[in-house]
């Protein structure tokens, strides 16, 4: 769409001096731009071609190159910083858990000490009716034999 | 105009660029360092790496103690919003009483105090369950506890600690400063949400070291249950036990009674459980001491076992002092005798032979009146007076064991120079300390080895024959002595009728594998004394000692008693004995196969002394008690019944050889 300057003129230049004396009372003033017309025009570029410009277009790649090649520099600059971080977070994460298990094996080792005591040990033997053979009631066989170390006779 | 326009522009964006770089410069070069500081504490925070105190282990490496991480709550009463409600929000939380935790918190408000425990030791869930809650006034702390899982046993020897983990008693206090180790520093990093990114140690710190001691939890236990059942049963105050390996000084088990429970806190400041009574308290050691008179005398003396000791009827006046044989009167008896019937005239006697000043010097050379440096705090050094002090009667006391004051681990490293061959091995109580091996000291020449294998035979008439019979092992050759020493009353001034029995042994006499003491403080009449109360404690834990530490028999199972040794015992008791001239040592002699291969199976063949029996057609247990009974060894191989042997039956058997025997079904 485009502006018609000329017509604007034109239609100022048409009107009669004489209808401002005589002005209609009635009649409502002009508002501004009432006189301007818009108007479509087509325009056919179909005809033009663009003429090549290796100068522009080498310039153009060598933009996109080096914007690339920077990026790809910062990219390696920034990436074992990157890799740092996130390898600092699983190596806590691992070190959290190793401190965890370490207690946790405390804790085992703990309660076999307390499952193994010789008080609850005899405490069971003696429910199960178990007892300490008397020294009469040990046989010693040599200890270099490969037969059983000891026997216990009835 | 355009000209004045860009100007302005260009005057602005110079302004611009002019605030940027002193900004830039007050951040990065003024303002620089505090920068730093405010993004460090920000970022970056110093922790503290905790090192759990080291473990303490027994000789096979049993657990014995160990620290365990646990969390704890305290709140700050003066931050608390409405102590009612929420003394009843924690209570809820943490199962606890909620009135009495609504006192404790208004008790310590009022008091102005801005911290108070909670509750300790809380478990995982309650963690959570708090940390979720995200109050600013709870506060859950990380802190270390120490657990014994074996609960009273061994409790003289670990100790304990307090509530910041520091050793008050035993080897927890002795050995504080390596068991404890050092906390390590670290700076932390963390993101805007306080997750750790990475951590570099600025000091590693130093892990408790891991204690291994010389104790074996198995026989521990048993020296344990013993004594605690002797001193129920005999009414005595108290009671200890001391094992000990009489070469290298090794501590195998070491028991006092009344004990206590290291988990739990002390339940007063002066709880009687836990004083060690066998290294921190000290007693007259009564007849038990006659050992060192009689070492003496043999060392110093021309004086023998078979020398005659005149007891003078068991009566015996000194400087208008009249001391009697409490075992009745003894006229003359040979010194052996003095020691089986622990005549005190007898010992006196001896003891006036040594002199004051021999005496002396071999009751400080067998280590009395003088610490054993054993590594438990407290330990009580005894008592002997210098020689310059003793008074007219003061070397015939010490002769019978009175006027001198030891403590059981005393009497057990003067027992392992007897048994040792004459040497004084310093007690030991640590094995390894985070994994180094801690080496004895060369021991000290006491006494001869020949006065060492005197003593042994001596100390074994004893137990074959004299007051110590109650001791006597199935399957081992004993040696001992027992003591029955009056407590002195020193308010009254005078003896009660209350006494220290003890008895102190070793087993087997030839080759002694262990030493065994055993003291009961404060029992009663002739039931109380070393030889009816002490002896069977020490039978008892001397049998599992020797199991345990699979020591070889030297005596048959089933020993029978000479008719010889039967006539004597009817006649005697522990108090007055016969004589022991003619008695046999209680050694494994060639005839003493005979009787009892008489109880072997119907198919056992009675061979000729020293010849090789005949197993073929035996089976296994019948070849082990025949050859057990004959005093030779073995080699199985196989089950079933006896198919081949070597040696072949009917040959001559060399000492030290063994009958390899195949069986087969």
């Amino acid at each position: 769409m485009t502006v018609g300057a000329d017509a604007e003129a034109s239609a100022s230049n048409a009107r009669p001096k004489s209808a401002r004396v005589e002005r209609d009372p009635f009649l409502l003033r002009t508002l501004p731009h009432e006189d301007v017309f818009f108007y479509c025009k087509k325009i056919d570029n179909s005809r033009l071609v663009r003429e090549a410009d290796p100068e522009s277009r080498r310039a153009c790649w060598s933009a996109i190159g080096a914007a690339c090649l920077l990026l790809g520099l910062l990219t390696a600059a920034l990436a074992p910083s990157a890799a740092n971080t996130l390898a600092g977070y699983r190596i806590e994460a691992l070190r959290a858990e190793a401190h965890r298990m370490a207690d946790e094996r405390r804790m085992l080792d703990l309660q076999q000490a307390e499952l193994l005591s010789p008080e609850r040990l005899e405490k069971l033997a003696q429910k199960q009716n178990l007892v300490t053979p008397s020294s009469a009631q040990v046989v010693r066989l040599d200890s270099h034999s490969d037969s059983a170390v000891a026997m216990v006779k009835k | 105009m355009a000209d004045r326009r860009l100007t302005c522009v260009a005057g602005l964006v110079l302004v611009w660029g002019a605030a940027i770089f002193y900004n830039l410069i007050k951040l990065q070069i003024v303002h620089h360092q505090d920068y730093v500081l405010k993004a460090r504490n920000r970022q970056e925070h110093v922790i503290e790496i905790p090192s759990p105190r080291g473990a303490i282990l027994d000789r096979a490496g049993h657990l014995l103690a160990a620290s365990l991480s646990t969390q704890s709550v305290t709140v700050d009463p003066l931050k608390l919003p409405d102590i009612k409600f929420n003394a009843s929000l924690l209570a809820g939380q943490l199962h606890l009483d909620e009135a009495e935790l609504y006192d404790r918190i208004q008790a310590a408000y009022k008091a102005h105090r801005g911290f108070l425990w909670v509750k300790r030791d809380i478990t995982p869930r309650e963690a959570r369950e708090l940390d979720a809650l995200k109050l600013d006034w709870i506060h859950i702390n990380t802190e270390s506890q120490r657990h014994y899982p074996k609960g009273t046993l061994a409790a003289h020897v670990l100790g304990g600690v307090d509530f910041e983990e520091d050793g008050n008693a035993g080897i927890e206090k002795a050995l504080n400063q390596e068991l404890r180790g050092e906390a390590g520093k670290a700076r932390l990093l963390t993101d805007a949400q306080h997750r750790k990114i990475d951590q570099q140690l600025s000091n590693e710190g130093r892990a408790g070291a891991v204690i291994t001691l010389t104790i074996d939890e198995r026989l521990q236990f048993v020296a344990e249950r013993e004594i605690a059942a002797a001193v129920a049963e005999h009414g005595a105050v108290s009671g200890s036990v001391v094992v000990m390996n009489p070469y290298d000084g090794q501590i195998l088990a070491l028991a006092s009674y009344p004990t206590y429970n290291p988990n739990e806190p002390p339940a007063s400041v002066n709880d009687p459980g836990r004083a060690n009574h066998a290294t921190g308290v000290s007693f007259e050691p009564g007849s038990v001491f006659k050992v060192i008179t009689l070492s003496a005398a043999l060392e110093t003396t021309s004086l023998t076992p078979e020398s005659l000791i005149n007891c003078h009827g068991g009566v015996l006046t000194l400087f208008n002092r009249t001391i009697h044989d409490s075992h009745g009167g003894n006229g003359i008896m040979p010194m052996r005798d003095v020691l089986a019937k622990s005549s005190n005239i007898g010992a006196i006697e001896i003891g006036l032979q040594v002199g004051r000043e021999k005496m002396y010097d071999y009751v400080r050379r067998f280590g009395f009146g003088q610490k054993t440096g054993i590594p438990l705090p407290g330990e009580d050094r005894g008592r002997l007076r210098r020689l310059p002090i003793w008074g007219a009667t003061s070397l015939a006391s010490i002769s019978m064991g009175q006027e001198v004051s030891v403590t059981t681990l005393q009497l057990a490293q003067a027992a392992a120079v007897v048994a040792n061959g004459g040497l004084l091995v310093k007690p030991r109580i640590v094995l390894r300390s985070d994994g180094r091996p801690a080496l004895p000291e060369p021991g000290v020449r006491v006494i001869q080895p020949e006065t060492a294998i005197k003593m042994r035979q001596m100390m074994e008439g004893v137990v074959l024959v004299g007051t110590g019979k109650g001791a006597k092992l199935d399957g081992y050759t004993t040696g001992g002595k027992t003591g029955s020493a009056q407590i002195y009353d020193f308010a009254a001034r005078h003896y009660t009728h209350t006494y220290n029995g003890s008895f102190m042994g070793f087993a087997p006499v030839t080759n002694p594998a262990v030493v065994v003491v055993v003291t009961l403080n404060g029992t009663h009449g002739t039931a109380g004394f070393g030889g009816a109360a002490a002896a069977p404690v020490f039978r008892a834990v001397a049998t599992e000692a020797l199991r345990i530490l699979d020591v070889p028999k030297d005596l048959p199972d089933a020993q029978p008693e000479t008719p010889a040794l039967v006539a004597k015992a009817d006649a005697m008791d522990d108090l007055a004995i016969a004589d022991l001239g003619s008695s046999q040592p209680n050694i494994l002699e060639d005839r003493d196969d005979e009787e009892p291969a008489a109880q072997a199976p119907a198919a056992a063949p009675v061979d000729a002394k020293g010849s090789v029996p005949n197993f073929r057609g035996m089976s296994l247990r019948a070849v082990l008690t025949v050859a057990a009974a004959r005093g030779i060894t073995v080699l199985a191989d196989g089950s079933g019944t006896a198919r081949l042997q070597n040696p072949p039956a009917g040959a001559v058997l060399h000492e030290g050889e063994r009958i390899r025997v195949q069986f087969a079904r």
